[in-house]
């Protein structure tokens, strides 16, 4: 086990209650479960206005949809005469196979999946006398609407974003990738919210041992909710000791599926507005929706100043401290000059202000994010601008130093992935710590500890460094630091062990 | 996790407590630095006994202000290093040696040898080999560094070397080049100057460009100056534009050299070398001429002009074998073009060249700055 594996240990045992209401399927048991629930509503119908033949209603105000419920359900019930003729016996099966307008309808016999049904929208129908009830959707499915990606803004190309709904996330995925091989597959994770979960994948491309993987992770999920997307990300990930983040996520459905025909496998849960792309490669977080999108030239440029800025917002400060302070020799003469006179009257050592300078901007940060937009506007200027300018001018800071730090700083926003960038950001102070202590010997020390770290992580059974470092014997895809042109993009990366590695004639 | 934090606390405990002082580097704050730029040596009068000289630029120490001059501090030892020592006591700030380019050394220091000095500086952690050296003509470093006045005389030196670069002002050469010439061919030139007065310039002491200092076996040997400089040059194709006036009779005409190649070919008689051949050739342009010029007059220039670069040739030639220096490398060029043959004649070499018959031929092409007239 290396230094920064993740730690594994044998939890005590917690024990799922299955089934979770063992009584008897009644109206009178599905009350109890649902007693005091506000939202619980029960009605009792006239079978075409015959009173001695009597159905009950039963579902959750909100949930279900009022107009379906009146037009596919409760209209039929009152005035199909049909009901009221045919023998007791056969109006269960009539209802379930034709008499009632739902698209589903389904015949429960545990008091467990109707509960479950009626949670996700449905209405049940009790009849008196009978051990079992038919549950009909009748979701509501009042959402947020489709609207721009707001994370990934895209200037050539689909202006659509997924949405808290996990059907209408498939619906879209299924609008781009109209292959019946595409497959869903869906999971319930969550004991109290009972969320859908549902892995996407290209049947004949994807890895199935990568599905099995995923899907096997999910089924062995046992928390009480899925309210956040480390509700997901932290349970399925090999590594939780590394701040780098292993499962890219996109709002983009358009990068999504390229996702899917690159032979990932997709993740998407109920209420979270995005999916994840498994197995996550550190190219994954270079990349954006639009790299496809313009010239292959451009594109490619466009990379190389990520993993560049990549370099800057990690190492600038570090080196900085380690060359003003360990080895100035090693500055051209007329920067060393201007770095003097800058800090002269300057009565802080050069470590410590850049580290107040590094905690200082991230303060910026966090307060710029938890402000309404606004307020937040005013806050960075007041920070960045006039505070700065200030503690320059008084010669609390040096003029270099804050060119330092904002540098970094502005280099790790060039980062698609927000996610990687905070995994940068923490480096950047790990690394600027050492480079106080040791000079240049700290700042190697740490790149070297950086390595070692990135080559000990798997996702999903796939190096984290892959598109540089795969597996002996496994072939290698297309270069990952440059987008060649897509006509020369024939094949798919070797170290997801696609099916099908060709993807273009 | 546990290794992890293991791992941490072994880690500080190993910085905390000092341990690892003599293995890690020595943090210093460039706030409060003297930033050397220029390092002298002299030879004192007492045996034995050196002088360091070293200057600062503008600005470049912690505690100066924009309108103070350079910081000038010297001490005198039994050897640079305790002189540079004594240095630290001197100043308010930390005087850090990392950035000092020009080295200037004193005739006296020369006449008793450099290589102490060039060697000092490749042993030295924060000096370097690739500091300009010049010699002081006739003076000594110390007061060439005291004649830099408000500007510093780094500035001087930084823009002489510049000039150089461009073609404009001398060969310059590195403490690196000099030394290593020393060891491989015990003998070097390097750039001398001089420091011309009030009197002379018509306002403070400046520096200026005064030939050429020959080192044989680390010591002094002679200046090169005037044509034989110039000469010298020639011989190393690094020619500085050179103005050369020549009479016609249609008028003056004015050409400036701009290019420069010379080789050296051995000439063998069976095992025995029986002389050297200097091919020069050079490039010129027509700067000034009065009349259109026809194709003899054009003619008479290029012999004028070949004349004269192949009489410096001559001159620095006999200058250098006089003092049995080879220090152009004229033998690498003979080992190049036999290197058996040279492996018997490496011992001997020195003594070789002062006696061994030379020809020089020079070829000079002119053209107009805005077109070919050759």
């Amino acid at each position: 086990m290396g230094l920064f594996e993740p730690e594994r240990t044998n939890s005590a045992p917690h024990p799922r209650k299955e089934p979770r209401f063992p009584e008897p399927l009644s109206r009178e048991n599905l009350k109890k479960v649902f007693e005091g629930c506000v939202d619980y509503m029960e009605r009792t119908v006239y079978l075409h206005g015959d009173r001695k033949r009597t159905v009950t209603v039963c579902y959750l105000l909100g949930m279900a949809r009022n107009e379906r419920l009146s037009d596919y359900v409760l209209r039929p019930l009152a005035q199909d005469p049909a009901l009221s003729q045919v023998p007791e016996e056969e109006l269960f099966a009539r209802l379930q196979y034709g008499a009632l307008y739902n698209l589903a309808a389904n015949r429960r016999t545990t008091l467990d999946d109707v509960v479950n049904d009626l949670i996700l929208g449905s209405c049940a129908l009790f009849f008196p006398g009978r051990g079992d009830a038919l549950t009909l959707p009748v979701v509501t499915e009042e959402k947020r609407s489709v609207g721009e990606p707001e994370n990934e803004p895209a200037l050539k190309g689909v202006r659509e974003s997924f949405v808290e709904s996990v059907r209408t996330n498939t619906a879209m995925v299924r609008r781009h990738l109209k292959a019946p091989e595409l497959k869903i597959r869906e999971h319930i994770v969550g004991r109290r919210s009972r969320t859908q979960v549902d892995v996407l994948y290209l049947d004949g491309i994807a890895d199935p041992d990568t599905v099995e993987r995923v899907r096997r992770r999910l089924d062995g999920m046992d928390i009480d909710g899925v309210e956040a997307a480390g509700n997901i990300e932290e349970y399925l990930t090999d590594h939780l000791n590394t701040p780098f983040p292993t499962m890219p996520y996109t709002q983009r459905p358009d990068r999504f599926c390229q996702a899917l025909l690159e032979g990932r496998v997709g993740l998407m849960a109920d209420g979270l507005p995005f999916a994840w792309m498994l197995p996550g490669t550190i190219d994954q977080f270079f990349k954006t929706g639009q790299d496809r999108a313009f010239h292959w030239m451009a594109a490619s440029a466009l990379n190389v100043i990520r993993w560049l800025c990549a370099f800057v917002t990690i190492l600038v400060p570090g080196l900085y401290i380690a060359l003003v302070t360990f080895h100035p020799e090693a500055i051209p003469v007329k920067l060393a000059l201007s770095i003097v006179a800058a800090k002269q009257e300057v009565p802080f050592s050069t470590v410590f202000e850049v580290l107040i300078m590094l905690l200082a901007f991230e303060v910026l940060q966090e307060a710029g994010l938890r402000l309404p937009s606004p307020i937040g506007a005013t806050v960075s200027i007041l920070g960045g601008l006039v505070v700065g300018n200030a503690a320059v001018e008084a010669h609390i800071v040096s003029p270099a130093v804050l060119i330092a730090v904002a540098i970094a700083g502005v280099a790790g926003y060039a980062m698609p992935s927000q996610d990687f960038a905070a995994a940068l950001r923490l480096w950047r102070f790990l690394l600027a710590i050492l480079a106080s202590a040791a000079g240049l010997f700290g700042l190697a020390a740490g790149c070297a500890a950086l390595i070692y770290h990135l080559a000990g992580l798997e996702t999903f059974g796939v190096p984290y460094l892959a598109p540089f470092t795969s597996g002996a014997g496994e072939p290698r895809g297309h270069s990952s630091l440059l987008r060649p042109p897509l006509p020369r993009m024939k094949w798919r990366d070797g170290a997801r062990h696609t099916l099908n590695r060709r993807n273009q004639r | 996790m546990k290794r992890m934090g293991a791992a941490a606390v072994l880690a500080a405990a190993l910085l905390l407590s000092g341990c690892g002082k003599a293995a890690l580097p020595y943090a210093r704050e460039m706030g409060d630095m003297a930033l050397l730029r220029t390092m002298g040596v002299d030879a004192e009068e007492e045996a034995g006994q050196v002088r360091v000289t070293v200057s600062t630029g503008k600005r470049a120490a912690g505690l100066q202000g924009e309108s103070q001059p350079p910081l000038i501090l010297s001490a005198g030892g039994e050897s640079l290093s305790a002189a540079c020592l004594s240095m630290q006591g001197l100043s308010d700030s930390y005087v850090f040696y990392g950035y000092v380019d020009q080295l200037l050394l004193g005739e006296e220091a020369a006449l008793e040898g450099v290589e102490p000095v060039l060697d000092y500086f490749s042993r030295d952690v924060e000096l370097g080999l690739g500091a300009q050296v010049w010699l002081v003509r006739g003076g000594t470093a110390q007061a060439a560094i005291q004649a830099g006045g408000e500007t510093g005389v780094d500035s001087r030196l930084s823009t002489l070397q510049t000039d150089s670069e461009m073609g404009a002002a001398g060969i310059t050469r590195t403490a690196g080049e000099v030394f290593s010439s020393l060891l491989e061919q015990g003998c070097a030139y390097l750039p001398a100057l001089r420091a011309a007065g009030p009197e002379e310039t018509e306002g403070q002491t400046v520096l200026l460009e005064a030939g050429y200092g020959v080192l044989r076996d680390g010591k002094l040997a002679g200046y090169l100056d005037g044509e034989s400089a110039k000469g010298l040059e020639l011989l190393t194709g690094q020619t500085a534009e050179d103005i050369i006036e020549v009479d016609l009779p249609s008028g003056r005409a004015v050409a400036r050299i701009t290019e420069v190649s010379t080789r050296c070919e051995p000439v063998f008689q069976g095992e025995e070398l029986t002389g050297l051949r200097l091919y020069c050739r050079a490039a010129a342009e027509l700067a000034e001429f009065h009349e259109p010029m026809d194709q003899g007059e054009l003619a008479q220039l290029r012999e004028a002009l070949e004349e004269r670069e192949g009489l410096r040739l001559r001159q620095v030639m006999e200058q250098l074998r006089g003092w049995g220096t080879d220090c152009t490398a004229l033998g690498s060029q003979v080992a190049q073009a036999d290197p058996a043959r040279w492996e018997k004649l490496r011992g001997e070499w020195e003594e070789r060249f002062s006696m061994i018959p030379y020809e020089v031929s020079v070829q000079v092409s002119v053209s107009r700055t805005y077109g070919d007239l050759a």
